[in-house]
């Protein structure tokens, strides 16, 4: 899973049969130096099924690939991203800065 | 399997089911030289007890991490799987 900043909402007209009524938000992935504040987020954003709720601005755990599937098992969704976490803190050691 | 820093802790109280009650680590992967950094930081799930500045062995094993959480739908891929000693 990697972080990611909820930067958007989308909402789809014409969907998959298994998508319809499922929520969307628009989120970018961070890097160390967004996370410490020292670069502006300049990732490509990507389209991540959300089922938390998740709110404009706050940091998730973007979870992608295979695991994304997952927690739909037995069924099938075609989601390759997906909000495990609304992550409420992520202290990050700053000495560690490599 | 990757070895990486581990840089920070997150926590987070609205999360997948399967995901309570585990400690979520901010680790930063890194390349076969052990220095430059490879990719974004990722959150894996820690059941050792690696702290910051450790060098945690992570791995993407998906199947290990669902049995590690006992479940088969978590949504977690990274987790903790050692820790490395220097």
């Amino acid at each position: 899973m990697r972080i990611g900043e909820v930067i958007g909402t989308v909402t789809l007209n014409r969907s998959h049969p298994s998508l319809v009524g499922a929520s969307f938000k628009l989120a970018v992935p961070l890097t160390l130096s967004n996370l410490s504040g020292a670069a502006p987020i300049l990732g490509e954003e990507l389209v991540v099924y959300d089922a938390l709720g998740t709110g404009i601005g706050s940091r998730i755990a973007i979870s992608e690939g295979g695991e994304a599937a997952q927690p739909f098992r037995p069924d099938m969704k075609p989601v390759d991203a997906y909000n495990a976490a609304i992550l409420d803190q992520i202290n990050l050691d700053d000495s560690l800065n490599t | 399997m990757q070895v990486g820093l581990v840089i920070g802790t997150a926590t987070a109280t609205i999360k997948h089911p399967s995901m309570n009650g585990w400690k979520l680590l901010v680790v930063q992967p890194y390349q076969s030289d052990g220095r430059t950094p490879d990719g974004e930081p990722v959150l894996a799930v820690d059941s050792l007890g690696a702290g910051c500045g450790d060098r945690a062995l992570i791995t993407s094993d998906g199947k290990g991490t669902r049995t590690l959480l006992k479940s088969d739908t978590t949504p977690v891929r990274w987790s903790v799987m050692g820790i490395a000693d220097e």
